[in-house]
């Protein structure tokens, strides 16, 4: 396993963005999902992205979470160069992710779904399955997670503490750089406050976290900046205090302009 | 690995969010009374009484021996090719490469050479099938089903190409003996079958990396997305179901006494039956190893059995047929009914 402990010190020490799109192009077939895209966002801040459907938020996810390589342009992680990524290779990094569509596994239980590609071993073979229940029981407690026991299945929990899974696995991971793609999709109006409460606690601890949402009213309650997506492009950024839901819908519809082409004009 | 962030969020804590860490009795017991391996388990054990009242060979040692060292050459392949399928892929060429093995070795310990070296070249050539396999699929992205019915062909047609489809013998008694001999009255192969499922026991259910087998066949995307290296992983599987099938082929040489390049023709089927039999998902995800032995051991049951009950020996496939079919219903209606109760469970747990 890799030492977290050294991607942690690079990440508090460098002064730097935490991670950083320069000018990033990604094609699927005929289709452009990401254009000239420039992105930063710096430890201990909440960075949103928002967008409209297609926007091309959900690549961008994918982009800093190692699944997708841009064709063009340069994914930078701690002011380092990122060329060829998995997500693997973005976990080593620092990066981990809670995807839109969680990457449970239906048939394994709750346990081996939080240790997912890193059980706890005995030895350097032995999965020791005794420590990955106490510990992933430990985790779901301290988030506030309610699930019926760690041994149940991922199939037999509803989308919320399936959720809740998945979030926790991340924050388990305790990487300096937090990805979430709709974090609050399947959840009630407590459990989205809670899940707030949780990224509130990521920052404080100094985490880059950044957050893709349909929910603005969520973003405006948690974010620190906010960026937003049309097209493909990044149509502006704002520091969320300084800005309302009308600017922000405006920008998101399009009836605002793209910033650099104001700055052009 | 210790988890800062969660034990900083204690405060937020709702004073009730107690996760149970550990099973209840009753949901242990309801997972082994629901468990392919215990239906299988007990098909045989009726089966059996039922051959007993009809006639007195049931009780015959020999005949046991022989029908569990029948079984020993099953089990071995059909452990490596659950975990295959386990692991979301599937291997066909598993019969052209018992034969491979079977004749490799023999070839090999026909010239002269050691049994051990015999075995070695065989459980090689075994593995480099697999490998093949495995880079094919994982990096051409074609379906599992056709690249290893592919090599099914290939395989079985190189086979007879440099036998010219001729036994290979006399064998070298030391290289036969590993097939012939017996401890405490039973063949060396039974131990050896014994071995190699207890290996593969290990691996699918007690290390890091059965887990991560389970979760690439379950859903290969989030296998991905969690940091499993899936191709390396899925090519390792391949290469193991491989060699497993070339030693089993090797074997089947020493207890002949003679290489024969037809020997594994249809075991593809007869082992990928064990496995369904045993519990092993076709999709991918779910099975076990003592399914897959226990499959494999109610497949030669029911094949001696039959015989001692006198039915016609050409009905015996019928029986492996029903008993396959019904084998994937009752796993199938055994899944609904797992989901259905246990998500009766989750939503009481989450209503606090």
């Amino acid at each position: 396993m890799l030492a977290p402990t050294e991607i942690d010190k690079q990440a508090s020490t460098s002064q730097g963005p935490a991670l950083e799109v320069r000018n990033g192009w990604k094609s699927f077939g005929h289709v452009t999902a990401l254009r000239d895209v420039k992105l930063h966002a710096y430890p201990g801040e909440i960075l949103a992205i928002l967008g409209d459907n297609g926007a091309g938020k959900s690549t961008l996810v994918k982009v800093l979470a190692g699944v997708h390589t841009l064709d063009a342009g340069e994914l930078r992680i701690n002011g380092q160069a990122v060329d060829r990524t998995s997500p693997r290779l973005a976990k080593q990094h620092g990066v981990s992710t809670v995807f839109q569509d969680l990457a449970v596994i239906e048939t394994l239980d709750i346990a081996a779904n939080m240790f997912l590609g890193q059980q706890i071993r005995r030895g350097w073979l032995f999965a020791n399955r005794r420590r990955m229940f106490a510990e992933a029981a430990d985790s779901l407690a301290a988030l506030g997670v309610r699930v019926p026991s760690v041994r149940a299945q991922l199939g037999e929990l509803s989308g919320g503490q399936r959720q809740g899974v998945a979030i926790a696995r991340a924050v388990r991971e305790d990487k300096p750089i937090v990805l979430m793609d709709e974090p609050t999709a399947a959840l009630g109006v407590r459990e989205t406050a809670h899940v707030g409460e949780i990224i509130r606690e990521l920052k404080r601890l100094g985490k880059c976290v950044i957050l893709v949402s349909h929910d603005l009213e969520f973003v405006f309650k948690v974010s620190d900046r906010l960026v937003v997506m049309r097209l493909g492009r990044v149509q502006g950024s704002r520091d969320t205090h300084h800005t309302d839901q009308q600017e922000v819908v405006a920008m998101i519809t399009g009836l605002t302009g793209d910033d650099e082409a104001t700055a052009r004009s | 690995m210790s988890a800062p962030g969660a034990s900083t969020t204690q405060s937020h804590l709702p004073a009730n969010a107690k996760v149970d860490r550990g099973d209840t009795h009753l949901t242990a017991l309801r997972r082994v009374a629901l468990s392919p391996s215990l239906a299988v388990a007990l098909t045989i054990g009726l089966f059996v009484l039922y051959g007993i009242t009809q006639t007195s060979a049931f009780l015959n040692g020999q005949v046991w021996i022989n029908l569990i060292r029948d079984a020993s050459f099953t089990a071995i392949v059909a452990c490596f090719v659950a975990i295959v399928m386990i692991g979301g892929g599937l291997d066909l060429s598993v019969g052209s490469v018992f034969s491979a093995g079977a004749m490799v070795s023999a070839a090999v310990a026909f010239h002269g050479q050691s049994a051990l070296v015999a075995f070695g070249c065989g459980v090689l050539v075994g593995a480099g099938v697999g490998l093949l396999n495995g880079v094919i699929i994982n990096y051409f992205s074609i379906p599992a089903i056709i690249v290893t019915l592919g090599s099914l062909f290939g395989v079985s047609s190189l086979v007879d190409h440099f036998s010219q489809a001729q036994p290979i013998a006399p064998l070298p008694t030391s290289f036969t003996d590993i097939g012939q001999h017996k401890l405490f009255g039973l063949p060396y192969i039974i131990y050896i079958a014994i071995l190699v499922a207890i290996i593969a026991y290990l691996l699918l259910h007690s290390t890091a990396l059965g887990w991560n087998v389970r979760a690439l066949g379950a859903n290969r995307e989030a296998a991905r997305s969690s940091g499993i290296r899936v191709r390396a992983l899925s090519i390792s599987l391949y290469v193991c179901s491989g060699a497993a099938a070339a030693l089993a082929g090797a074997l089947e040489s020493a207890r002949l006494g003679a290489g024969t390049p037809d020997v594994g023709n249809g075991l593809e089927l007869t082992v990928i039956a064990a496995a369904i039999i045993g519990g092993t998902s076709i999709a991918g995800g779910l099975g076990t190893i003592p399914g897959a032995v226990l499959g494999s051991l109610l497949l030669s049951v029911l094949g001696t059995g039959l015989i001692l009950l006198h039915v016609d020996p050409t009905l015996q496939e019928l029986a492996t047929g029903v008993v396959l079919i019904v084998a994937a219903g009752i796993d199938q209606l055994r899944r609904r009914q797992m989901f259905r109760t246990s998500a009766r469970r989750a939503l009481a747990a989450e209503t606090p």
